[in-house]
């Protein structure tokens, strides 16, 4: 199983390949913000300390998101639109930008 | 009759309306004195600029206003700060009337902008550091998101040293004398706009100060009543300071504050706040206290929720829900910013139970971290009921303190 490490919330949680970060947060709880859903408004813009490549691809419509944001985007991944993509590996996200 | 025009400078002028008899802003903001739609137009020596346009049902003064000031194939630029119906309500219109004219919008009002507007309209996106000329005139955008809607950005004339600061730093507080040093007192308006508008968003107004206090002001000119032009820095001191203050106890003690707000209608629900809040307090560095939310006012709830790092929440369940006070203090969550608070709920029930879970949705729904599953106790709780409320006080609190929970799903 793979691993995510929700830092803002000390949470560590192993997860089953293709399990979403949505449903990540819902089943621990964690504190991640979510708005659309659907990754129009960019409010679950999160950012990816390491293990990036244990995720799943960015859509191009997910890259056109983040570059609206007029940030570096290399690390950032909006978690409505993740969900992991490997059995094995840790992946450690921050949520809170501000 | 629109009056006579009012010019911040030689080359900036008041094209906003007035709006004396509104009462009640954004269904929840009382408006004892009116409110202003305020909007600006920039002339520079290759063009101008109308800085976000007003409500719909107020577009014919604007417009008598611009007509004064200019023709329509002089508008270059077309700003919009951010995107909400107050100041985006004679876009179109405008759009249509000024030919050569270019929306700028932030990057975040893109996915928005068919949602307000309904049509294609062209656009140009800024972020912080973009610039646009109007031949003599430079304007600077500067993003700053979330104040208070997400696509909320500010921009800097340079040569009149004015912001354009969108809502930050507005009062609802129509006055048609319009400037600081000639309108009346203000300063409640001015404060109640931030508490009601951009106080759950504190971090991201100092993230905008830092921004601001780059740059030299001379005036501040919001998007709702008077304009700021005696001393700008106090205004920025006052959004500092209010976004600034610590909690009261983490400043006194430097410890985390876990707050059990209950009601109890036979003392069953009671009684799990009282364990509950005695095993919190066993940890160190935890202060955890009970609140009976049949006595505590609005006010009270707002100043306490801001100041908790967990919310505990107890409520009985009668006729298949949480009681009315649960919910009040739920509602005052809309003024605050939440931050990754530790959430939990309790309550003592006879017969179905509904109440806890419904908070715990609720709270889900508030953003609230909820660690744990909502705790139950049918009716009148055993010795054993009350030991389990002890751990789940103490669970919650060293989760609170940053206990690392492992978990698998």
């Amino acid at each position: 199983m793979a691993t995510i490490v929700l830092l803002d919330d000390n949470i560590r949680v192993k997860v089953s390949d293709g399990t979403t970060l949505r449903k990540v947060a819902l089943k621990t709880g964690a504190s991640m913000e979510f708005g659309c859903r659907v990754g129009d408004c960019s409010t679950c813009v999160a950012y990816v300390e390491s293990g990036m490549e244990y995720l799943n691809e960015k859509s191009e419509k997910e890259h056109k998101v983040l570059q609206m944001l007029g940030e570096d985007t290399r690390e950032l991944r909006l978690m409505c639109q993740c969900e992991v993509n490997a059995s094995e590996g840790e992946v450690l996200i921050s949520y809170r930008l501000a | 009759m629109i009056g006579a025009i009012t010019a911040l400078s030689d080359s900036v002028f008041f094209t906003g309306v007035f709006d004396p008899k509104i009462r009640t802003f954004d269904i929840i903001m009382k408006t004892a004195n009116g409110s202003s739609y305020n909007s600006y137009l920039v002339r520079g020596s290759e063009g101008v600029a109308i800085m976000d346009t007003v409500k719909k049902e107020f577009s014919e003064p604007f417009f008598q206003r611009v007509e004064l000031l200019c023709d329509y194939e002089e508008i270059k630029y077309i700003v919009l700060h951010h995107l909400e119906p107050d100041h985006s309500g004679a876009l179109v219109e405008l759009m249509g009337r000024a030919p050569h004219a270019k929306l700028i919008i932030s990057g975040r009002a893109v996915m928005m902008l068919k949602g307000i507007i309904k049509e294609d309209i062209p656009f140009e996106v800024a972020n912080t550091g973009k610039t646009i000329s109007l031949g003599d005139k430079t304007i600077e955008f500067l993003s700053t998101p979330f104040l208070h809607w997400p696509d909320t950005m500010s921009s800097y004339l340079h040569e009149e040293k004015i912001l354009f600061s969108g809502d930050v730093f507005g009062s609802h507080y129509y006055d048609e004398r319009l400037f600081d040093d000639e309108v009346g007192d203000f300063s409640y308006a001015f404060k109640y706009y931030y508490d009601h508008i951009m106080r759950p968003f504190k971090q991201y107004v100092l993230q905008a100060l830092k921004l601001y206090r780059k740059f030299d002001i001379d005036i501040i000119a919001p998007l709702h009543g008077p304009i700021l032009r005696t001393n700008p820095k106090y205004y920025l001191d006052k959004y500092a300071q209010w976004s600034s203050e610590e909690k009261f106890r983490k400043n006194e003690f430097g410890k985390k504050m876990f707050s059990v707000f209950y009601i109890s209608s036979y003392d069953n629900t009671h009684e799990m706040a009282v364990k509950i809040t005695e095993g919190a307090d066993d940890i160190d560095g935890v202060i955890a206290s009970m609140y009976d939310l049949s006595s505590l006012d609005e006010n009270t709830m707002i100043d306490l929720l801001e100041e908790s790092d967990a919310v505990v929440i107890g409520s009985p369940t009668i006729n298949g829900d949480a009681v009315k006070p649960a919910w009040d203090l739920l509602s005052c969550m809309a003024f605050l910013e939440n931050g990754g608070k530790v959430g939990a709920t309790f309550g003592s029930y006879g017969w179905t139970g509904e109440a806890a879970g419904m908070l715990h949705d609720r709270m889900r729904g508030l953003k609230f971290r909820l660690p744990t599953e909502p705790l139950k106790v049918k009716l009148i709780p055993t010795e054993e009921d009350l030991e389990s409320c002890t751990g789940f006080g103490r669970e919650v609190a060293e989760i609170m303190m940053g206990k690392m929970v492992e978990m698998e799903i």
